[in-house]
């Protein structure tokens, strides 16, 4: 009736991501044990457990900077099979869909704040110089940051870069992010700006993973919490109930380490 | 100043094998680097050893087997072309080296930062990485520079007429007067080419480092 048979697209502006039985090695060491997990698409997952637990790779694994020996990943409508060769298109394809946050930032320090966030579009997206800069300044505008479009990284302070760092993955209209423990690298004060601009774009739908010692933000912006340890996921669910009423031990401890202090 | 004019009439050459050498080196350098880089196995060694191979004896021997020993049907290099051949293949060995310590002391992040954004591999090569290392290695570019003005003197040795070929030449011309007058001649026309450029090379250093 009045509803269109073919739309405009049929593709959600957010993608889900699914990882099945994905298992990564470095060298002997068990890292990621046969882990699988699910995204839905606009929620917010929040990753947490012990260093060394193999959060951060299988965060890593989701955009393929780690390539697992086993498991498909698959984010909105794009699959990678991992244990064969994946081919450099495939990679690139899924690249497109994830954006990501770097527990250190790592912007670029030859180019200017605006650069950062332009060439990457310029590239990516094919847009032209003109209108990269004008979705940049937009961005940095709404994250605070327009005046600092002409300097340089280096003349930003630890809480600027971070979220010029969001701002440089944001401008290329991704369907997901990831966030590798943002603000671990930052004073608590600082944070707090970085967290603000995460929670904004939380509530704009956006599917995020975030890799996190900030068990505020997980109670309060995730729609999800995952525990990992040891190279699995030990216990998940809502974030509330896991954190006020875990089921195993190994949570127990972890959760009273982080919240008890 | 007949002797200041007789050594700067070597200046000329001095500088022409110096710039072309350099040069060489730093085109050359980049394959080689990229060679030492190489994922690919027996092309690292291969690599490794060539550059370990050229720096490891010593120019003027590299000199000598290039101007006496080398020798294609008829074609033999004049000693010009031995000394820019051969100082420009050991420059680039060194450079090669230099660019390589570069990438090396790049943090790991601005690959990661580049490949989640989706880059190619040549784009982060060549935007990314690229710029950062050649700031990185600019200090140790122009000290090389300035050792390789110095060293083109061993071109003298095959017979090409720069600095030290023209001081010597003087001395053996005026035996009785000349005395060591034309190699503290030498020296000074070398200072008032690396000190300025010594200067130079800060200055830029300074202001590139700045933008960061």
């Amino acid at each position: 009736m009045g509803v269109p048979l073919v739309t405009q697209s049929n593709e959600l502006p957010t993608a889900g991501v699914e990882l099945s039985h994905i298992s990564k090695s470095f060298g002997s060491h068990l890292v990621l044990d046969d882990i699988s997990m699910k995204v839905a698409p606009g929620s917010v997952t929040a990753l947490i457990g012990p260093s060394g637990s193999g959060k951060s790779t299988l965060l890593r694994c989701v955009n393929l900077l780690e390539i697992p020996e086993a498991g498909t990943v698959t984010v909105g409508s794009k699959t990678v099979i991992a244990g064969r060769k994946v081919s450099e298109k495939d990679l690139l394809a899924l690249r497109r869909e994830v954006g990501m946050v770097f527990q250190s930032f790592n912007l670029f320090p030859h180019f200017s704040v605006l650069r950062n966030v332009a060439f990457p579009q310029e590239r990516i997206l094919g847009r032209s110089r003109e209108e990269a800069e004008a979705r940049a300044l937009v961005l940095l505008e709404r994250v605070g940051l327009k005046d600092k479009a002409h300097q340089h990284p280096g003349k930003c302070s630890g809480g600027q870069q971070q979220r010029i760092a969001i701002v440089r993955a944001l401008a290329l209209d991704p369907r997901a992010m990831l966030f590798d423990e943002p603000t671990s690298a930052l004073d608590p004060e600082v944070g707090v700006e970085v967290l603000a601009v995460m929670r904004e774009l939380a509530s704009t739908g956006m599917t995020m993973i975030v890799v996190t010692h900030e068990m505020q933000f997980a109670r309060d912006v995730g729609d999800h919490l995952v525990v990992m340890a040891d190279g699995k996921i030990i216990e998940e669910g809502a974030p509330n109930a896991v954190m006020s009423d875990p089921r195993e031990e190994r949570t127990r401890r972890f959760l009273s380490a982080v919240l008890e202090r | 100043m007949t002797v200041l004019l007789a050594v700067l009439a070597g200046l000329p050459l001095t500088l022409l094998v110096t710039v072309c050498a350099f040069a060489i080196g730093l085109v050359g350098g980049v394959p080689i680097m990229l060679g030492l880089r190489s994922r690919i196995f027996p092309v690292r060694i291969a690599t490794r050893f060539l550059v370990d191979l050229i720096r490891g004896v010593p120019t003027i021997v590299w000199l000598f087997l290039l101007y006496f020993g080398f020798s294609f049907g008829n074609f033999r290099f004049n000693s010009l072309g031995a000394a820019v051949l051969g100082l420009g293949i050991i420059s680039a060995a060194y450079l090669a080296e230099m660019y390589r310590g570069a990438f090396l002391v790049l943090a790991k992040g601005q690959s990661e930062a580049a490949q989640a954004l989706g880059f190619g591999r040549r784009t982060t090569f060549v935007r990314i990485l690229a710029p950062q290392a050649i700031r990185t290695a600019l200090p140790s570019l122009t000290s090389y520079l300035l050792a390789l003005v110095k060293d083109s003197s061993i071109a003298s040795t095959i017979g090409v007429t720069e600095i030290v070929f023209a001081a010597t030449t003087f001395a053996r011309q005026n035996p009785e007067s000349a005395g060591l007058t034309p190699f503290f001649f030498a020296a000074g026309v070398y200072l008032a080419v690396s000190i300025p450029l010594a200067v130079v090379a800060r200055r830029l250093d300074t202001r590139l480092r700045r933008s960061f």
